[in-house]
């Protein structure tokens, strides 16, 4: 008993055992399925259908990259993380600049929370909530819009407007992350270098160029990946919303991937598509963990 | 900041304005649900709007008569600090190897780690589908707090290998000097430090949890289904969307988020960028 326990004390052994537990989850969650994956990916494998499965090669790759569905889809994907990503970007700047003097506001964590709500609550009480806001009958936002223009808009049934209104509640929902990855990029500026800039007296530009973004950039590089790789994610809100609807005009690609799998069972073809999806996201982590060794290194 | 001198009280006191407008402005769909959860259906649905009304709570007890909604609530907390607690605690002891003993393929698992969580849920859900169906897992409480414990891991060893790091490896040094123990360096010396790590893991895995609707929808069953899926399959009834029933279900489970949030906003931060980014706002 003794002498096991002094094993256990030894970091030879230690080090491993400690890992177990994880090492365990990683391998029956992580590698088995991912192995599977592969696998599946040449084959054809409809769930329901009950024929056997049937070897394809490449074949479910290739169709992936010769369907017009799936690169309408990415394109749509590509769109609404640019579009998306961008905008939160942009306002959550502006808004982390107006807050950045705000230290002495009265409540100041009350109206932060207020802030942060959207971004903590479920995307799907958030995109169930806007879908009866959106509503062309009896939402709120249409009563005002026929107030003023005298019009109703289908917001999430007309292939027109589903789109633009999804990227609205994403907006909503994540420019208070942006705010708070701005006022963290700004707080990360040493006091001394912004007083002596004001001793200085230098313009605004220079300071942001000079002071700001040499000390904050890598926060706010963080905050950017970390946002496209979400919004590249995205799946619960536009699952409430529109489920990918009207037709396709908000099938971004974790919905057409639900729906290969799920709506036509076509597990072989969805195992392509993940595998696609996954070594985007790898490529993504890459370059995320690229910026943090530097954000590292540079403090 | 620079300037604050300059401002006169009355300029300082119409910025704080400025700043409390842009932080209703953001609540306010928040606020308009909140008013709708206390209204009756033929209020919500009247244009132009009932701004005087009686508020009613009639809608909050209706969703406490419902069977399936209790069950559902009752799911969502169980599952979500059972999920965590075994995540926090497996994911400590690794992030304490990680940190002090730099195994060999630590690079390599940190990496794959962070992999996890950049990969979209519909790209996992399929294998993990697949191997659930197979092993006869699916809806089952076991197999779906192990996949959330599984899902809150990558996260969670990353946020704990960050702090421990910024632990000095002086203090394990001293203590095995003093003939501790190394459990007792790690639950008793390690762990206390890295507190503010620890409820950042395990605020930001019960947010995950609480809110994750895709996975339960897919491999859950009815017994295990948590809220969001309830809500989900509550939208509507036949071809009528159930307005209360979406407003008062939306209030009444992001409350305890938002409190939550108000308490220990100083996580906020770390936990969303898995402890790559911390200081306070």
């Amino acid at each position: 008993m003794r002498g096991w326990l002094r094993n256990l004390e030894n970091p030879r052994y230690l080090q491993h055992l400690l890992l177990v537990p994880v090492l365990i989850f990683f391998i029956v969650w992580n590698l088995i399925p991912l192995f599977w994956l592969v696998g599946l990916s040449f084959y054809k494998y409809v769930l329901v259908t009950g024929e056997p499965l049937k070897f394809m090669g490449l074949a479910n790759f290739y169709e992936i990259f010769n369907s017009f569905g799936i690169w309408n889809s990415l394109s749509l994907t590509f769109l609404f993380v640019i579009v998306g990503a961008g905008a939160q970007t942009f306002f959550g700047i502006i808004l982390g600049f107006i807050f950045w003097d705000s230290k002495d506001l009265p409540f100041r964590r009350v109206a932060l929370t207020l802030i942060f709500t959207p971004m903590i609550i479920a995307p799907l009480a958030s995109g169930s909530f806007f879908r009866i806001m959106y509503d062309p009958v009896f939402g709120i936002l249409n009563y005002f819009i026929r107030g003023i223009f005298g019009v109703t808009i289908d917001f999430l049934g007309s292939s027109a407007w589903a789109f633009p209104s999804v990227l609205i509640v994403d907006t909503w929902m994540w420019t208070p992350f942006m705010m708070l990855m701005t006022l963290a990029a700004l707080g990360s500026v040493p006091k001394a270098e912004l007083e002596a800039a004001e001793v200085e007296n230098l313009s605004w530009y220079r300071r942001l160029f000079h002071v700001v973004l040499p000390h904050g950039k890598f926060i706010l590089m963080l905050g950017i990946l970390l946002r496209t790789i979400d919004s590249f994610k995205s799946m619960d809100i536009i699952f409430t919303m529109t489920r990918g609807g009207p037709g396709n005009a908000t099938e971004l690609i974790g919905i057409t991937l639900y729906r290969q799998a799920f709506d036509a069972f076509n597990m072989g073809q969805a195992s392509a598509l993940a595998i696609i999806a996954l070594l985007i996201a790898i490529s993504f982590t890459s370059i995320y963990l690229h910026v943090f060794r530097k954000k590292e290194a540079a403090e | 900041m620079e300037g604050r001198g300059q401002k006169t009280g009355f300029k300082r006191r119409l910025y704080h304005l400025l700043l409390w407008a842009i932080s209703i402005g953001f609540f306010s769909p928040i606020i308009w649900m909140i008013i709708c959860s206390l209204k009756t259906r033929e209020q919500i649905l009247t244009l132009p709007p009932d701004w005087l009304f009686v508020p009613t709570l009639k809608n909050y007890i209706a969703l406490f008569h419902m069977f399936n909604f209790t069950k559902e609530l009752m799911n969502s907390i169980f599952m979500s600090l059972s999920a965590v607690i075994i995540a926090v605690v497996v994911s400590f002891l690794a992030a304490y190897s990680f940190s002090r003993f730099k195994p060999k393929g630590t690079d390599l698992i940190m990496f794959l780690l962070l992999s996890m969580r950049m990969v979209p849920a519909a790209a996992v859900v399929v294998p993990i589908y697949l191997l659930y169906s197979a092993a006869g897992w699916k809806g089952t409480y076991s197999g779906m707090i192990l996949f959330y414990a599984m899902f809150s891991i990558p996260f969670s060893v990353w946020i704990l290998k960050g702090f421990i790091d910024g632990v000095s490896q002086r203090f394990d040094e001293t203590a095995l000097v003093n003939g501790g123990s190394r459990m007792h360096i790690i639950f008793r010396v390690v762990m206390p430090q890295v507190k503010p790590g620890l409820i950042a893991a395990f605020i930001f895995n019960i947010i995950f949890v609480w809110n994750e609707f895709l996975f339960n929808y897919i491999i859950g069953g009815k017994q295990t289904a948590t809220v969001p899926v309830g809500l989900a399959q509550g939208v509507s009834v036949g071809m009528s969307i159930q307005w209360d029933f979406i407003a008062t279900v939306t209030t009444f489970y992001s409350v305890p988020l938002i409190i939550l949030i108000f308490f220990f906003q100083k996580y906020l931060l770390v936990g969303m960028t898995f402890g790559t980014v911390r200081g306070e706002v």
